[in-house]
């Protein structure tokens, strides 16, 4: 099981970050990932592990007003 | 002080902090979808002095979402719309305008001897500039934004520097809001909870919130994260 936004998440081998941004649907174009609190760039998305017991944090980026 | 107009303020608000409300002064950075909303909670609470600063003058993209604009006043600058609304709403605040964009050179006297600012800016660039410029003065900063169905607010108290781990890359003008636009309920949610901060703070009442609040009204979805 990993946290995904204080959220448990099931977790599987082999999953990624961009595996967890498709399972759990975010669809914003600019996204702001933190693995263990640590920030990740959008080019390692699709090659970064993620492992058993994670914390993943996954912004939408926003900024209008 | 005319205490009729905020007698539906008490007892969540009591007479002895209306008056300490009446004899503070917040900065608004930003006069268009949270702004708007933001100076016209923060008058009606009857917050002593409001100081707003927008560059912008009101176009049609902004009468979907932005409350002081209108068909009327098209063209013309939003802070002067804020001023008028507030002074029709409640002549007992006094409104200071700013027709500026924040920069570096301005930020910090524009927020000068103000109490709490909020950040209801439009870009990534000017909310990082003010956030320094409050890092600098020693002052809370209120920060509200929207994309869309969603929206985000924390409050970043000096040298926290939230706003580096909420925009990690300050070359990036916009977010998400360039293609998914932003939405008149999603920008009065996000200005009620930043209004909200704002006088909790003023008022060194109740617990000002320690974490990002993210909403997704179209998930049902609203989360607290410590960033």
């Amino acid at each position: 099981m990993i946290t995904v936004n204080t959220k448990e998440h099931p977790w599987h081998k082999g999953m990624t970050v961009r595996t967890v941004i498709q399972e759990k649907g975010y669809t914003f174009t600019h996204l702001v990932v933190r693995v263990n609190g640590s920030p990740l760039h959008e080019s390692l998305y699709d090659s970064f592990e993620i492992h058993d017991g994670d914390e993943v944090l996954v912004l939408h980026l926003m900024a209008g007003g | 002080m005319d205490a009729a107009c905020y007698a539906r303020n008490f007892d969540a608000i009591n007479n002895a902090e209306q008056l300490v409300l009446a004899d503070k002064t917040v900065f608004v950075a930003g006069c268009g979808g949270l702004g708007g909303y933001v100076v016209e909670y923060l008058g009606r609470l009857g917050v002593g002095r409001l100081v707003v600063a927008d560059p912008d003058l009101f176009e049609v993209s902004n009468l979907n979402r932005q409350l002081l604009s209108s068909h009327m006043n098209l063209g013309k600058p939003k802070v002067l719309a804020a001023k008028q609304r507030v002074q029709a709403i409640n002549p007992l605040v006094r409104v200071d305008i700013h027709q500026v964009k924040i920069t570096n050179a301005n930020a910090l006297s524009l927020i000068s001897d103000t109490d709490v600012v909020v950040d209801a800016l439009d870009n990534i660039p000017s909310r990082l500039v003010l956030q320094e410029a409050c890092k600098e003065a020693g002052m809370p900063l209120v920060h509200g934004a929207i994309a869309g169905w969603c929206g985000q607010v924390c409050v970043v108290m000096p040298g926290q520097d939230l706003l580096d781990k909420i925009y990690p890359d300050a070359q990036v003008w916009q977010g998400d809001e360039a293609q998914s636009g932003s939405l008149s309920f999603s920008a009065g949610l996000v200005a009620a909870l930043q209004a909200a901060e704002v006088v909790k703070l003023l008022l060194g009442k109740g617990a000002v919130r320690p974490t990002l609040v993210l909403i997704d009204l179209l998930r049902n979805e609203i989360i607290d994260i410590a960033i």
